[in-house]
């Protein structure tokens, strides 16, 4: 079968050893490493929880504070970025405050006169700050309208702050677990996700940051191999379908590079037998990170094939290491809660938070669902590059190097 | 005729330039040459015909398969592409099984002519071997056994034998002879010997065109009365590879004898007639159709 000489042929290359030690690198240091102990109760720890007055006054007295100071610190694309509004803007953020609070610009400003003042450098520019004991939330304001009122804040800024609507309950939101609920959440780790399950979130979130980049080296390698040993027209002449062809090597890919993450998902189950005994869940440590983490494969994967054919072996880790660098960045503030319907890393940076990641579960599984759909269709779209290119109609466009689009445009 | 390929008009452009020009060509059952110089367009009508290239227009049939129907041809086309190679770390056995499965075969039928196959090529005792452990000629062989693993009914080859030493070019060329017993076997080459050796009909190709199509004899015998022996002084000769066409040179003490072909018989003492043989023939016809090949090219 074509499937497993391709298995084979994929396993014998350089790159895919390279991929099967960086794997192993990851996990050992990464996930084994901070789960050598048994995991107690989380006394002493925040958590997250959606109380609308939390929420409410917690963004009223931060955006009055920026306001006054005419420093918001805002992260686009998960960059670090410190704005500072012009007057036509202020009055948007003015009217915001206003509408909050309840109270005038006379009666915010008196506040801000009683604040404690001080002043702050960001390498540039000096600023005045003030740190406000509390704003009022105006008895009239609905948490709807509120969001509204964040939304147009959000975008008057640029995007990236911290009144961004879905990021509102991490930011403003934060609690100190009560022993009870301490209690709770270990009642969680043992009982509901009888440990492994807890332990599988984390291994997944260690395991997705490499599962959605080093498979496109892999791809791109395989891709590019028949044009590298000047043998495309070999293959191009076989009686094999492209169809076929390019499904079947993708299949051969995703179960290549699958595979080292299964050792060390077998490893992962043999430490947590070995530390908190055999009444533990001896499935979860592979559904839940094969669900979570074939999706990251067969995307990388996936740009890795369709981007070979177009362009080359280059192009295609250029495109996938910005992608992973950009969901990377914009979920940098945030490693664990709520997962976006289409970023492309999700994260889950802690054994607990069972509540939290159930209650985006939808979310999670739509964002998994999307990826594989999403990377079928270039999967589809190759077949059409490769047969394409098969019939001689078209010979890949090279960006780079000798005679490539760039240079003879430069 | 759905045995033959039928070749109507064809031509073919890489942008702007014309590679191949009016192609016209029937090529039935049995070994055809395509001669020519490299550049002539060889690669190309042979890639066109294994549907690996689009032609601009003109109408090709493959036994009757229309050539659009790419997937068809691929299934009744064995090729040997010009370069071959193989993934470098794959056994010789492993690299036929693995072609042989991209043709589509069943895997019983792959491992008997796996088997049957090595040993026709006469690398049973190399299958273990890897790819890059084989030499030139043991590479060409796999090639040609790669080419038919699936039993084709038409074998393109594209300039076997470049780079062979002379036992391995005969091993080769009778290779293709037992071949083309049974189906098409069309043969690219720039090498006169090779044709002169295993096709009995032929094409002369250049810049894309085809200058002269029919069997070597009537190509041989388009040359006669143009072809001359004669012996001159070995200081001469620059001169006279500027002025002839010289297909051959013996050296002798102080003259040198030079087969010249020429359409006026040569202005030189001691010049005779000869008979034409396929290199001075091939030569003389790409000199009638206006092709440049003075200067003492090699040929």
């Amino acid at each position: 079968m074509i499937f497993f000489k391709d298995c084979k042929r994929i396993a014998r290359s350089m790159t895919y050893l390279i991929y099967c030690v960086i794997v192993a690198l990851f996990f050992f240091t990464q996930y084994f490493s901070d789960c050598r102990t048994e995991v107690g109760p989380p006394f002493g720890e925040t958590k997250a929880v959606e109380d609308h007055d939390l929420i409410m006054s917690g963004a009223a007295l931060s955006l009055a504070e920026d306001y006054f100071a005419n420093l918001y610190i805002c992260y686009p694309f998960g960059f670090y970025k410190s704005v500072t509004l012009n007057e036509k803007k202020q009055e948007v953020i003015e009217d915001a405050l206003t509408e909050m609070t309840g109270l005038s610009m006379e009666e915010l400003t008196k506040l801000r006169d009683n604040a404690e003042h001080y002043t702050s450098y960001d390498g540039l520019h000096e600023y005045n700050g003030y740190i406000i004991d509390s704003v009022p939330v105006s008895s009239s304001l609905t948490y709807d309208r509120f969001l509204e009122i964040m939304k147009k804040v959000n975008k008057t800024l640029g995007g990236g702050s911290s009144y961004k609507p879905d990021d509102l309950i991490f930011k403003f939101s934060q609690v100190p677990m009560t022993k009870e609920e301490a209690l709770e959440e270990y009642d969680n780790f043992t009982n509901k996700d009888r440990v492994t399950g807890a332990l599988a979130r984390l291994f997944s979130d260690y395991t997705g940051i490499d599962a959605a980049i080093l498979p496109v080296f892999v791809a791109a390698a395989l891709t590019s191999e028949d044009r590298r040993r000047r043998m495309s027209d070999l293959v191009y002449s076989r009686k094999i379908s492209s169809f076929r062809l390019v499904f079947t090597r993708y299949a051969a890919l995703i179960t290549a590079m699958f595979l080292p993450l299964l050792i060390t998902m077998i490893i992962a189950q043999i430490q947590a037998v070995s530390i908190y005994g055999s009444n533990i869940s001896m499935t979860a440590l592979f559904t839940l990170p094969s669900f979570w983490l074939v999706p990251n494969i067969m995307e990388a994967a996936a740009v890795g094939m369709l981007f070979t054919e177009l362009f080359s072996g280059g192009t295609a880790v250029i495109v996938q290491f910005l992608s992973w660098f950009l969901s990377l960045l914009t979920g940098s503030g945030q490693l664990y809660g709520k997962i976006r319907s289409f970023t492309l890393i999700c994260r889950h940076n802690t054994v607990f938070g069972r509540d939290i990641f159930m209650t985006y579960h939808s979310q999670f599984v739509f964002n998994r669902i999307f990826y594989i759909v999403f990377s079928l269709a270039m999967v589809t779209l190759t077949v059409f590059v490769y047969e394409t290119k098969r019939r001689g109609a078209f010979n890949g466009i090279r960006l780079f190097g000798k005679g490539s689009l760039l240079r003879r445009k430069a | 005729m759905n045995d033959c390929i039928i070749i109507k008009n064809v031509d073919k452009f890489y942008g702007k330039k014309q590679a191949l020009s009016d192609i016209s060509l029937t090529i039935e059952k049995g070994m055809f040459g395509l001669l020519g110089r490299n550049g002539a367009g060889k690669t190309t009508l042979m890639k066109t015909l294994a549907a690996l290239h689009k032609k601009n227009s003109g109408e090709i049939t493959v036994c009757g398969v229309p050539v659009e129907n790419a997937s068809e041809i691929r299934a009744m086309t064995g090729y040997l592409p010009q370069e071959f190679s193989m993934y470098p770390n794959m056994r010789t056995d492993e690299a036929l099984d693995y072609l042989g499965a991209l043709s589509g075969m069943p895997s019983k039928l792959r491992k008997e002519r796996v088997e049957s196959l090595l040993k026709r090529v006469n690398l049973t005792e190399h299958r273990r071997k890897k790819v890059k452990e084989l030499s030139g000629g043991m590479k060409r062989r796999l090639g040609i056994a790669q080419a038919i693993i699936h039993d084709p009914k038409v074998l393109i080859v594209d300039e076997p034998t470049a780079g062979l030493d002379p036992e391995e070019r005969i091993r080769f060329r009778n290779l293709l002879c037992e071949l083309a017993e049974d189906r098409i076997v069309l043969l690219s080459t720039h090498i006169v010997g090779d044709v002169e050796a295993t096709c009995e009909k032929i094409a002369v190709m250049d810049s894309g065109r085809i200058l002269w199509k029919g069997t070597v004899s009537e190509l041989i015998e388009n040359a006669r009365g143009h072809v001359y022996t004669a012996n001159v002084e070995k200081r001469f000769l620059p001169q006279l590879k500027k002025e002839y066409i010289v297909t051959g040179m013996l050296a002798q003490n102080d003259y040198t004898t030079v087969r010249i072909v020429s359409d006026p018989e040569p202005d030189l003492p001691n010049t005779v007639q000869t008979e034409p043989d396929l290199e001075g023939a091939y030569m003389y016809c790409l000199h009638s159709s206006g092709c440049d090949v003075t200067g003492g090219e090699d040929i």
